[in-house]
């Protein structure tokens, strides 16, 4: 790794950092904010829901109302969108304009030609993703805590949100893996935000789809949310080990593939 | 024999089915001022970015000081400076910020007096934005970061763009200094007179290939000569459709020039046969040297 390179990295990704924990924080904590009115309203709200459609409620989470009752269960339903699918979005938007913007900003013409090996480059890199994604994960995540802790009417398992945060840490590690790797696929440096983006997008798509769908379940397993269980209020939550190796296997088999196509990869400007 | 700095052989590049260098073979001595001179797309950048590990050759080897350019390429870049024909620039840094991040990579002790002498003199405002930079301040930013840690070898791809006249001059001076101190210059442009200006031997790419290696001086004092006469009467062209003779162009009324190249008194004895009224034969421009190779 290189220290100068991982540094300007790391300032260069600083303000957008900021702005993605700042915009989650305020989701999260304005969510969690409506958690003491949604217990007072309670009876409200299910007469309500009970006129929407099973499937548009599995769509947003809610497989049952008592669920959300508990404050783990709230947070864990309303907050998924915002935790797995916007912090997916940020680590696979900065994953995979990490290595590429070089090329296309035209800048990498002198990163290329300073004494630094290409592996060097990749790694200072990757260590930015993986940093940014863990700090995003880690405030976004205390941001929840204690909001829970400011609205709990009743003790919650931190053992269960610690999990959901470790799944979600992983599913965002696996999007940045699918950047990463995207990006070295791409020839003479075009970005691929937009496309990035619809990706992630696309799988939250086929992960509800198939919940909502019940001859669509299989499909499910294409989906990386499939494999990060959000079901945090089962007394038997805990870490799926074979889900713990899918995550950390496709990650790593990426970033291996990655660095290896890095490593040969004629880079224009 | 001490070994060249710059050792390419056999190299190529294809990018798919289409052709970037084809067999490219050159050695470069070490203090040479090397020009090396193509049209846009005869395969100058694809040899350099080969040169510096951007791109990977698909046949042959370079090596440079002796280390091969791929296994090699960190020790090699610590002794090399680069200025490309068409970088971009990290817009949110200012010009000593850029310096700066540029330097560090380097063991280089005392860089931000080198920043400063090398800014004052390209007159380099270091607080402004490199994002509010003009063409040509971004030219001299990028020459300036290629000289900072005082490379043994300097390869410049097209480094002029964007400079005007007195930046030139300023940089010609500074890279004769620099090669009087013992720095080797690769030069590669498409303007043949700043090559003359400047370089000592010249390699002509053509396509993906080489066609001529030459001392610049050699190449002008070789047969080739431009012919200027003027006859009586009006001649015909095609009189002059013979071995030697190429680019024949018509001039006012009863003159004409072509460039020749062949034993002079052959083509006298041909023109004595006719009445002139003038004969102008003079050395070719390195213009028409290079277009003579290339048309050929």
């Amino acid at each position: 790794m290189n220290h100068n390179l991982f540094l300007k990295e790391m300032k260069r990704n600083a303000f957008s950092l900021m702005v993605w924990m700042t915009i989650i924080t305020l989701f999260i904590s304005g969510t969690m904010a409506l958690y003491s009115t949604f217990l007072e309203n309670q009876s409200k709200i299910l007469g309500m829901m009970s006129i929407i459609p099973k499937e548009a409620l599995q769509f947003k989470g809610i497989s049952n109302f008592d669920d959300m009752l508990s404050v783990l269960g709230f947070y864990s339903v309303n907050n998924v969108i915002y935790m797995m699918v916007l912090g997916s979005i940020f680590a696979i938007v900065l994953s995979s304009n990490i290595l590429l913007k070089e090329e296309y900003n035209k800048t990498a013409e002198y990163l290329l030609t300073r004494p630094i090996t290409r592996s060097e480059i990749f790694f200072s890199k990757l260590a930015v993703i993986f940093i940014n994604v863990f700090l995003l994960n880690f405030v976004t995540a205390l941001a929840g805590f204690i909001s829970m802790e400011l609205v709990k009417n009743g003790p919650f398992s931190i053992r269960a949100f610690l999990i959901l945060s470790l799944y979600t840490l992983l599913l965002n590690f696996l999007f940045g893996a699918v950047g990463l790797f995207m990006s070295t696929l791409v020839k003479r440096g075009k970005p691929i935000t937009t496309f990035s983006i619809g990706l992630v997008l696309i799988f939250y798509f086929i992960y509800t789809l198939s919940k909502i769908t019940a001859g669509a379940s299989r499909i499910g397993y294409l989906s990386p949310y499939r494999f990060a269980d959000t079901n945090a209020i089962n007394p038997a939550y805990s870490i799926d080990i074979w889900h713990l190796a899918y995550f950390i296997g496709i990650s790593l088999l990426l970033i291996g593939i990655s660095y290896r196509l890095y490593k040969r990869k004629d880079i224009y400007t | 024999m001490s070994t060249p700095i710059i050792e390419i052989t056999d190299l190529s590049k294809f990018y798919g089915k289409a052709r970037g260098i084809e067999h490219v073979n050159l050695e470069i001595e070490e203090g040479e001022i090397f020009g090396f001179i193509g049209p846009n797309g005869a395969g100058k950048s694809t040899t350099i970015r080969i040169l510096m590990n951007m791109i990977f050759p698909t046949g042959g080897k370079a090596k440079i000081m002796g280390m091969d350019v791929i296994r090699d390429t960190k020790k090699i870049k610590n002794q090399v400076g680069y200025i490309p024909s068409d970088a971009g620039a990290y817009s949110s840094m200012d010009v000593h910020e850029f310096l700066s991040y540029c330097i560090r990579f380097y063991q280089v002790k005392e860089g931000e007096q080198r920043i400063a002498e090398l800014s004052e003199m390209f007159e380099l405002d270091l607080k402004r934005k490199i994002a509010e930079l003009s063409m040509g301040n971004r030219k001299k930013v990028s020459i300036v970061q290629s000289l900072l840690h005082n490379p043994r070898l300097l390869i410049l791809d097209e480094p002029t763009t964007g400079l005007d006249p007195l930046m030139q001059s300023i940089f010609f001076e500074l890279l004769r200094s620099e090669n009087r101190k013992g720095m080797t210059i690769f030069f590669s442009s498409h303007i043949l007179s700043e090559v003359q200006m400047l370089c000592k031997r010249v390699a002509i790419i053509k396509e993906g290939k080489i066609i001529q290696l030459e001392d610049i001086e050699t190449l002008r004092k070789k047969q080739l000569k431009k012919i200027s006469v003027e006859f009586d009467a009006q001649v015909k062209k095609e009189m002059f459709s013979i071995p030697g003779i190429e680019r024949v162009l018509p001039g006012s009324e009863n003159s004409l020039s072509f460039m020749y190249s062949g034993n002079i008194n052959d083509i006298v004895s041909i023109l004595s046969g006719h009445n002139i009224i003038n004969l102008i034969i003079e050395e070719p421009s390195l213009d028409e040297i290079f277009m003579h190779y290339y048309k050929s």
